[in-house]
């Protein structure tokens, strides 16, 4: 094999439904930062060979236009794709036990199914359009 | 890979941390455990460089964890494919805690020539290895 240089890569694809509203709040400097949850349904064979499903909740952060959009357009329930990097955050509990959690920094959201009834167009394509950052101002 | 309406998918390209560890469970089932530190460089407002390393736990179950626990050690270059799961645990105290983990699924060892000749007699080390000349032809 010819000796490539193997770039270093973190990258995380979902798709899921979101298990609660996102949660939108601004940071002293004014960032916009939606926090939401996915659930995962994942399939595969445990060492006996037998047939498991089972459902995983993955934190999604986002951050700015994003996140506004998310906050506006997102409820518990919507199916989403999010493509992102894995982030690990330490923190503190009030007893000071240090835990670490672990994260997705969404780059990039697609909703994937009609919000309200009565969203425009692009939103009830099924698959959905990508509608992230460059589409902020088809929406008023 | 996902169920009904779902993705899940990971790709990790970095470096191993630490040599991996490998366990074997009450019922006989080997897992191996290891961290990959990834790199991530962004200009901040004032338009400075800066850095910051990300270090990922990997989990990895049966035949791939055996592979993985002889074949990779502290500073290996490797190419993980594989989803991210959240387990629930109960800590000393009673309570329910959640941890979302990386498992891996494939394992590609990136360094070249030395390693790879190691490797030239043992087995492959994921199902779906790329056959490379196959990219080759156009239909």
């Amino acid at each position: 094999m010819a000796d490539l240089r193997m770039p270093e890569q973190n990258k995380v694809f979902l798709a899921g439904r979101l298990t609660r509203d996102p949660d939108l709040r601004y940071t002293r400097g004014g960032q916009a930062v939606a926090n939401f949850s996915l659930a995962i349904n994942s399939r595969y064979r445990d060492s006996s060979g037998k047939r498991v499903e089972r459902a995983s909740f993955i934190p999604i952060v986002t951050w700015g236009k994003i996140a506004e959009r998310c906050n506006s357009q997102l409820k518990k329930g919507s199916p989403v794709s999010v493509e992102g990097r894995i982030q690990s955050r330490t923190w503190e509990t009030r007893d000071g036990e240090k835990r670490n959690t672990l994260e997705i920094v969404a780059q990039r959201v697609q909703f994937l199914g009609r919000v309200s009834p009565d969203t425009s167009q692009e939103s009830e394509e099924e698959g959905g359009t990508q509608r992230e950052e460059s589409t902020g101002s088809e929406k008023k | 890979m996902g169920g009904r309406g779902s993705v899940n998918k990971v790709i990790l390209i970095g470096h191993l941390g630490d040599n991996p560890e490998l366990r074997y469970t009450p019922s006989g089932d080997p897992v191996a455990n290891f961290r990959i530190a990834t790199n991530r460089t962004w200009k901040d407002r004032d338009g400075n460089q800066q850095e910051k390393t990300e270090w990922h736990r990997i989990v990895v179950w049966r035949k791939l964890a055996e592979i993985c626990s002889q074949y990779l050690k502290k500073g290996s270059h490797v190419y993980i494919e594989g989803r991210l799961e959240t387990r629930t645990w109960e800590d000393q105290t009673g309570n329910k805690r959640y941890t979302t983990e990386i498992l891996a699924e494939q394992m590609k060892m990136l360094d070249s020539r030395e390693s790879a000749e190691q490797l030239a007699d043992s087995p492959p080390l994921t199902q779906d290895t790329p056959d490379m000349s196959e990219d080759d032809v156009p239909f």
